[in-house]
């Protein structure tokens, strides 16, 4: 039977984008949890998961609207449409197989490895720091203070 | 090696049909009269000749003045030359045919025609750059992506006025604003995903590219990473002295980037380093080309 070949596939997929790391920060939309909820009735699974769908908290949401008055690139408007629109898609066992193999690739992070840029934009020569500053204020391991802000306000970096 | 193949042939491959929600509302870019790439200004149209005598007086003011050529170079450079590289990537108009590289973004990756797609598309193209004008020594850097970031605006604006039909300042006001916190929201994602790994850069192109669409084909999200990260590389291979001189090209989508052997690597560095030795030594070198950037790295 070809629906349980695609009920097969489709859990292969749900398996690879549990694994899907979190985002180190809050979005309104998640990739991972938007495809779980996509995928899980395809593969016959509760999309009521217990991990993946938790709610934002009160806080979470002022947070995301605090950071910029659009939150971080999104297209505010249209992005309540597309989430509001569901579509109705005819997969194929191929197709999602297609998919899951695109997310492992994704996921193996092929493509950083292979075409690797080296220190040279990794530790930029006029900002050697950058990136470090950024992930670590993401990941909470510094905070940046007042007078880092301002010294970088004033001299760019 | 072999079984690389280039984002174009990647994104066809997928079997996927599904549509994309067509949420497209109202917003074709349909202008009356289409705005010239870069501006009105005769300076910066292809055709315009610099009389003899305004390009000696020029090279006059560079040589008297002494003036930083690197620093004045950004205008030109960064300013017009590199932002109508990005402007035309994912350029379109209702009712007139795509270029190639148009027709990746909007046919195989079946984004839609609007003219938000299309700052989405250029802020993409943007960020790249800007990734490797942080390599740059610093005041140079900053400054060439001061400009770009200012042409994107001042163009923006005139797009939104003379093209999209506003004819509210107040209203163009909000566009721009509503235009500048997703240029840094999407800097700030790309830039993470750029530094961590594939899978967050996947995320962040699919909130900003992708406008977060739950219906996303997997197949075209790992094609742009391919995409984004082989522009990268062959920045990453480029001297200061070329990128700044405006010698970078993005790859079309339907090209495939191969990594370079280091024997290969040698090769091009070696004659790329005879090149503007040649050209530094020489004496009969115009004030306006000369550089201090290096062309070793």
């Amino acid at each position: 039977m070809s629906s349980t070949a695609v009920r097969e596939a489709a859990v292969q997929l749900v398996k690879t984008l549990q694994k899907f790391p979190q985002e180190r920060i809050k979005h309104l939309v998640s990739f991972r949890d938007s495809q779980l909820e996509r995928f899980k009735p395809i593969a016959g699974l509760e999309t009521t998961g217990t991990d993946s769908t938790k709610k934002p908290t009160l806080s979470d949401i002022k947070d995301i609207i605090n950071r910029t008055s659009g939150p971080l690139g999104l297209q505010k408007d249209l992005l309540k449409k597309v989430q509001e629109a569901l579509p109705q898609e005819q997969f194929t066992a191929q197709t999602i197989e297609e998919q899951n193999k695109s997310l492992n690739n994704i996921m193996s992070n092929k493509y950083k490895t292979y075409y690797d840029v080296g220190n040279k934009l990794y530790e930029p020569q006029g900002n050697p720091l950058y990136y470090k500053r950024l992930l670590d204020e993401i990941e909470g391991k510094t905070k940046e203070t007042f007078f880092t802000a301002l010294r970088t306000v004033v001299f760019g970096k | 090696k072999n079984e690389l193949e280039s984002p174009e042939e990647l994104a066809r491959k997928s079997q996927l049909t599904s549509q994309p929600i067509d949420y497209s509302n109202n917003a074709p870019v349909n202008p009356k009269k289409k705005r010239p790439l870069l501006s009105d200004s005769k300076y910066e149209s292809q055709a315009y000749q610099l009389p003899k005598w305004k390009e000696a007086l020029g090279e006059m003011v560079i040589r008297i003045f002494n003036l930083d050529m690197d620093k004045v170079r950004a205008g030109p450079i960064a300013g017009s030359y590199y932002y109508a590289l990005c402007k035309e990537q994912g350029l379109q108009f209702e009712n007139e045919p795509l270029s190639e590289t148009a027709k990746f973004f909007y046919e195989d990756l079946k984004l839609p025609r609007t003219f938000s797609q299309w700052f989405q598309i250029t802020v993409l193209h943007e960020w790249i750059l800007f990734v490797r004008m942080r390599a740059m020594p610093f005041k140079y850097g900053k400054n060439y992506q001061q400009k770009l970031v200012d042409r994107t605006f001042s163009d923006i604006e005139l797009r939104l006025f003379e093209e999209m039909n506003v004819n509210s300042g107040r209203i163009a006001d909000q566009y721009l604003k509503d235009f500048n916190s997703q240029l840094r929201g999407a800097v700030f994602a790309y830039d993470e995903g750029f530094y961590t790994d594939d899978a967050t850069l996947a995320g962040a192109i699919w909130r900003n590219l992708f406008g977060g669409r739950k219906n996303i084909d997997v197949v075209h999200l790992e094609a742009m990473v391919r995409y984004v990260r082989s522009q990268l590389y062959v920045l990453s291979k480029l001297s200061d002295r070329e990128f700044a001189l405006g010698k970078f090209k993005f790859v079309p989508p339907d090209e495939v980037v191969y990594k370079l052997s280091p024997s290969q690597e040698a090769v091009m560095k070696k004659a790329v380093i005879e090149k503007y030795e040649a050209m530094d030594r020489n004496p009969d070198i115009l004030p306006s080309e000369k550089s201090k950037l290096s062309y070793k790295n």
